[in-house]
Formats: C-alpha cells, structure tokens, sequence
C-alpha cells in the first residue's frame, strides 16, 4: 500500500485540477479564471514532483505560477474583466 | 447548475480516474518500455565518470548534462527562440519609454514593506538554483524565471519608474540579455579557439576530452586533450555546464523583465508613442 502512496496522491491532486480547470473554463469574472488557472498549475506542479521531475517543477512553478498569471492579469486590465 | 455541466464534470472525473488504474496496474504497458532503458543506464553511467572522461561530463546532475552537454546546440536555438520573441516584441513597441506618470507611487505601504522582505529570498533562491544547477536540480532558464518574478513584483508594487530609477532601463535590460547570449556564445567557441590557437583539434559545445574522428570514416584517430576546469576547490564544476548556468541566468532575467516592464506600460502614453498621428 505504501508503494502506492504517490500514485493516490498525484490521483487526488488531479481530481482536484479537473474542478480548477472547469471552474476556470466556466467563470465569467476573467481574473477570478486566471486565479483557478493558477491553481490548476500548482496541481500539476505536485504532480510533477511525485512523478519524480524535480527539474520540471523548478521550471514549471515560476513560468505558470509568477509570469503567467501577470501576463493574464495585464491583457485583463487593458481589456475587460467580465466576459459577455 | 445544469444537467450537462454535472455530466461532464463527472464524464472527466472518471476519465481521470480511468487514466490513473491503467497506469498503477500497468495497463498501457511499462511506462518507460525495456528498450529505451540501456539510455537512461548510458546516461547514468557516464553522467559523472572520472575513469571515463571521454564520454563524462562531470556533473552529478543528470538532466543538466543532457540538457546543455549531449544537447547542446538544441538548447542553445530554444534560447534564440526566447530572444526572437523579445526582438519581435520590441518591434512592436519600438519608441516606446518609461515616462514618469501619475500613477508613478505604487501600491501601499503594506505591500511595499512586504515585497521589500520577499524579493531578496527569491532573489537567493533563484541564484542557487541557477549556480548549483550542475549538482541539483534546477539550471539556468529555471534560476533566471525565479530572480524574473522578483522583478515583476518590484515593477509592480514599486512602479516601474522604481526600476528606471535603479538604472534598469529598457536599453539596460536588453544589454544585460545580449550579454547573457555573447556569454554562452564565448563558452561554446572557447576550446575551439583555444585549439586553433595552440594547435590540435576541438569541437564546439565541446566540454571534456572527446574522441576524434577522421571526417570520411567512423573510425576514432586520437583524442582531443582539450577540456573545461571540472573540479573548484572540493567539489566537481561540470566544465561548461556551471558558464552556461550562469550565462542562460542572466539572459533570462533580462529578456523576461524586458517582456514583462514593456507588457506594464501604461496605455495612454504608448498611444501616443505608437499611434502617432491619425493615418488615412
């Protein structure tokens, strides 16, 4: 069972993600979707990290979690935040 | 909330769910299949191999010694590509500046005072990441996106003129990125040159003593003696791999800070800057 630990773990987590890109894909409120965007990338980092690729995570944290969202918060901004 | 949005929420959660028995049961067959494992093997074992240094590259991190050593020259076009996409989006805001605005205070003092105790941690992780990408995890294009979200989060808790007013300008910025790219450059060529200087052989991206071969024929004539420092003080350096961490780190850090300050000008003044006059 203890071998398994991981598995069941990255399982959940990825559950978890479902509901963060479905509430993402459903929001109208464009900033709260970066939000779930956000949180959706933090599941896959986990994941990443009990699929043993440390170095991915390094890359993947930074890149979808810090400059992603900024990007998406700015063309937000110069936008419109409420999708019709 | 609908009867579809409820069975297509529940369609992917048993798609996932699906996805997951298939690969802990090994229903998709092994995940790495048995006959691509002798290169995982080949590569740890000659990852870090003194009494094989011909096909070593002295570093204990695997990824890292693939990743700029086996292929290097492909890691070196993904980073021309990063840099095409600056000078495509300094094309688009050309003549654009930072001018000092009305909304040039920032964000309020709380924020400020919390930015100001976060961005030296990130800063140092970010370093190391970047410095010990040859024994751990982490390397260049990583420690650099890590130093690039503390400037994104000075830019925007402190304004952007705070970074002009620190010397960080957008020319600035983009000097820092081209001298990042001439680094890697320099390292890449140096044992070539090195070799035409002092005579024999070399190759490019060349980091350990490599067998050479005559150009016609797959049959090795003798070895090219060149090599990079691998050992500092204690412990291994990897040869090129610690220059081009630290190089591929600080074209990072200038050519996304660059992105990342010319997405955060202000809309009123770029107008007047790109607009220009009203054509037609």
């Amino acid at each position: 069972m203890i071998e398994l630990l991981p598995a069941i773990m990255a399982f959940g987590v990825a559950l978890v993600s479902i509901i963060a890109t479905w509430l993402a894909v459903q929001e109208r409120d464009l900033l709260l979707a970066t939000l779930f965007s956000a949180l959706q990338s933090t599941c896959y980092a986990l994941i990443y990290y009990l699929f043993m690729a440390p170095d991915i995570v390094l890359v993947y944290l930074p890149v979808s979690v810090g400059i992603l969202p900024l990007i998406t918060i700015l063309l937000v901004k110069k936008t419109e935040r409420y999708e019709e | 909330m609908k009867l579809s949005d409820i069975i297509v929420g529940i369609a992917m959660a048993l798609l996932a769910i699906m996805l997951s028995y298939l690969m802990v049961y090994g229903g998709l067959g092994p995940i790495a299949s048995y006959n691509i494992r002798p290169l995982a093997v080949a590569f740890l074992n000659n990852t870090y191999n003194p009494w094989q240094k011909i096909y070593s590259a002295l570093s204990p991190e695997a990824v890292t010694a693939i990743v700029w050593d086996y292929r290097g020259l492909d890691t070196y076009f993904e980073t021309s590509v990063l840099f095409i996409a600056i000078v495509g989006l300094l094309a688009l805001f050309r003549g654009a500046n930072i001018v000092q605005g009305i909304s040039s205070k920032g964000l309020s003092i709380i924020v400020k005072t919390s930015t100001k105790i976060i961005v030296p941690l990130i800063l140092v992780a970010g370093a190391s990441l970047a410095f010990h990408g040859h024994l751990s995890p982490g390397g260049g294009f990583q420690g650099g996106s890590f130093m690039t979200v503390a400037t994104a989060l000075l830019a925007v808790a402190f304004s952007i003129e705070f970074l002009q007013q620190k010397r960080l300008s957008l020319n600035t910025l983009l000097a820092i990125r081209c001298i990042g790219l001439l680094a890697i450059i320099i390292v890449s060529v140096y044992l070539l040159i090195n070799a035409v200087l002092l005579g024999g052989y070399a190759y490019i991206f060349q980091n350990m003593q490599r067998l050479l071969f005559s150009p016609n024929s797959l049959v090795a004539v003798g070895i090219s003696q060149y090599s990079m420092p691998y050992w500092f003080l204690d412990r291994p350096l990897g040869g090129i791999l610690f220059f081009f961490n630290l190089s591929e780190s600080i074209a990072v850090i200038g050519g996304l800070t660059l992105g990342a300050v010319l997405l955060l000008l202000r809309e009123n003044e770029l107008k007047a800057v790109i607009g220009g006059e009203e054509r037609e």
